[in-house]
């Protein structure tokens, strides 16, 4: 009688059915939390998500729903300005122009000494290996990668200027080149 | 609800009364029964555009996430993308395939599939052809699945075609015996071939499932087989043999292939619900609705258990086969017919069934068990050595 209940409580007895009550679980928790969000399935703007969520679906539901990128994830290119005064750090000294394997940054400055900044900066995004050896060598901590994944475009128009690579800066909240890797 | 219960036999009833206002009585005939025909084939395509999507969505639930749920609301039009991408793909024959076999294959498996709708019970009046031999003739003619599936590895003129055509072939005969064996039971009790005699049967005895459990087991498990679902679906896994005897095939023959198998899944689950479950019977809806209803539910059943286990081996496939079903459903045809005769009260000689069963499946597990065990100490004692 003893080995019935062993053969009952193994892996072809109840085992087989703990695996069903398994997948039950999952399939239900699906719909309760499809239900629990009911009228908007997706929601009106697209939204930043923490953590996908682990009990329920765990799907991110691309275009309107985005997860956020780790703080050092390398993306593109992006210009920095200084927390107190609001401008520019960088002084086109051309050290990131240097240091750039590819050759995808073109700069041009006015002004001598410490009131040096930058007019032209001209980056090459569809050359970029997001290698960050510009960032390394930047004395005034002024360029960073950005967090952008969605750089798809339609045209071979990958060279970004000074204006958009600043929008990108103010954009990303990120006041110092390195902030997140000290 | 009597109206709303008989509302297909009226509408029936309407159309043969105006057909023979100018027609002779031959042409009505032929004219009701051509729309019989048209109606049960088109029951099978809409099942499977319903089913084809309800297996998506739930292995997607199953495994916490989302089916496809771009197209239409909550994803509701994507059959219609399958239909309509399976229609405009280009139908590829291999140059060195034989012609007629690779083309016949397809329209086999078919057949095959939608021939064994006519016997299925709908509703209370609603069956195709009440054959006193309905069972029989639904056993026989899902056995030319297994021609069909030869014909298409033979045809491809591929050897992993070839090869898998041949476990095939050996996987769906050999499920057969437990599969008639277990039909046997329950056309023992319920004393008739024909299907809606079944289901009366059921509405005076009880349901089968209640009496019969380890047949149905042994039923469902043999069905699961038959039709290549998983756990039992090494004919056609994709990370096995690339979809087996289906390789070759593109456009309007997969679509075939692929149509006939969620036929047969729904004429299967269809059987299941007649021979254990009741078929229409059921205490306050209309005869078709219960039968949806159950069908629907069998069919969920088998996707989760599809979306549960893991795939067998052949060889373990077919070990399971010889040495535990069907000595298991040898015995279990014995206990009932034993049953049957020493008891006459119905429902008494239902109990003593239902304990028999119960002793079969304990006692099934049990020696499984017991052979593992067996196997384990032979091959410690061979380690040792």
């Amino acid at each position: 009688m003893s080995g019935i209940m062993i053969e009952v409580r193994s892996m072809y007895g109840i085992g087989l059915l703990k695996g069903l009550w398994v997948t039950l679980r999952h399939f239900w928790g699906t719909i309760f939390t499809d239900i629990k969000k009911f009228p908007r399935r997706y929601p009106p703007k697209p939204l930043t998500r923490g953590q996908p969520t682990l009990i329920g679906t765990f799907s991110v539901q691309y275009p309107e729903e985005k997860l956020p990128m780790f703080p050092r994830f390398r993306g593109p290119l992006m210009h920095l300005r200084d927390p107190e005064t609001g401008q520019v750090r960088c002084t086109a000294c051309g050290m990131c122009v240097r240091a750039c394997p590819h050759g995808c940054i073109t700069v041009e400055g006015e002004g001598k000494g410490k009131e040096r900044r930058v007019t032209v900066y001209r980056y090459d995004v569809g050359r970029c290996i997001f290698c960050r050896q510009c960032v390394e060598a930047c004395p005034f901590n002024a360029i960073e990668l950005s967090r952008e994944y969605e750089l798809a475009c339609y045209d071979k128009d990958t060279i970004w200027d000074l204006p958009r690579l600043l929008a990108l800066g103010d954009r990303s909240g990120v006041t110092e080149s390195g902030q997140y890797w000290k | 609800m009597e109206f709303i219960e008989n509302i297909f036999l009226t509408i029936g009833a309407l159309l043969t009364n105006w057909l023979s206002s100018f027609l002779p009585a031959w042409a009505v005939t032929l004219i009701m029964d051509l729309l019989v025909i048209i109606i049960l084939v088109l029951i099978g395509v809409v099942a499977v555009l319903a089913l084809s999507f309800m297996e998506r969505k739930v292995a997607a639930r199953i495994g916490d996430r989302y089916g496809p749920n771009r197209w239409g609301p909550y994803g509701l039009l994507q059959p219609v993308a399958d239909a309509i991408k399976m229609l405009i793909k280009e139908d590829i024959i291999p140059s060195v395939a034989d012609r007629l076999a690779f083309n016949l294959a397809p329209i086999l498996v078919t057949f095959a599939a939608v021939m064994t709708y006519a016997v299925i019970p709908f509703g209370k009046g609603l069956i195709g052809a009440d054959l006193n031999i309905g069972i029989l003739y639904f056993a026989a003619v899902g056995s030319i699945t297994t021609l069909g599936l030869m014909t298409a590895g033979w045809g491809s003129d591929n050897k992993y075609s070839l090869l898998s055509g041949f476990r095939a072939a050996a996987q769906l005969i050999s499920y057969e015996i437990p599969m008639a064996l277990s039909i046997i039971t329950v056309v023992l009790v319920a004393g008739s071939l024909s299907t809606q005699d079944i289901v009366m049967a059921q509405q005076q005895r009880g349901w089968f499932i209640f009496s019969m459990p380890g047949m149905f087991l042994i039923y469902v498990l043999a069905a699961l087989a038959e039709m290549g679902r998983c756990p039992f679906d090494l004919m056609e896994a994709d990370s096995e043999i690339v979809a087996g005897h289906m390789i070759e095939y593109s456009g309007m023959k997969f679509a075939l292939f692929f149509l006939a198998e969620y036929i047969n899944l729904f004429a299967i689950s269809g059987i299941i619900v007649t021979l254990f479950l009741g078929g229409w019977s059921g205490p306050w809806l209309p005869s078709w609705l219960w039968f949806m209803i159950k069908v629907f539910c069998v069919i969920f059943v088998l996707m989760w258990i599809r979306n549960t286990y893991p795939r067998l081996r052949i060889d373990q496939m077919l070990n399971f086969n010889w040495k535990v079903l069907v000595p298991a459903a040898l015995v279990g045809l014995m206990i009932v017919a034993l049953m049957d005769k020493l008891f006459t009260n119905p429902w008494l000689a239902g109990l003593a069934m239902l304990a028999g069963n119960l002793v079969l499946i304990l006692g099934v597990l049990w020696l499984m068990g017991w052979a593992q065990r067996r196997k384990e100490l032979a091959a410690q004692k061979a380690a040792l050595q």
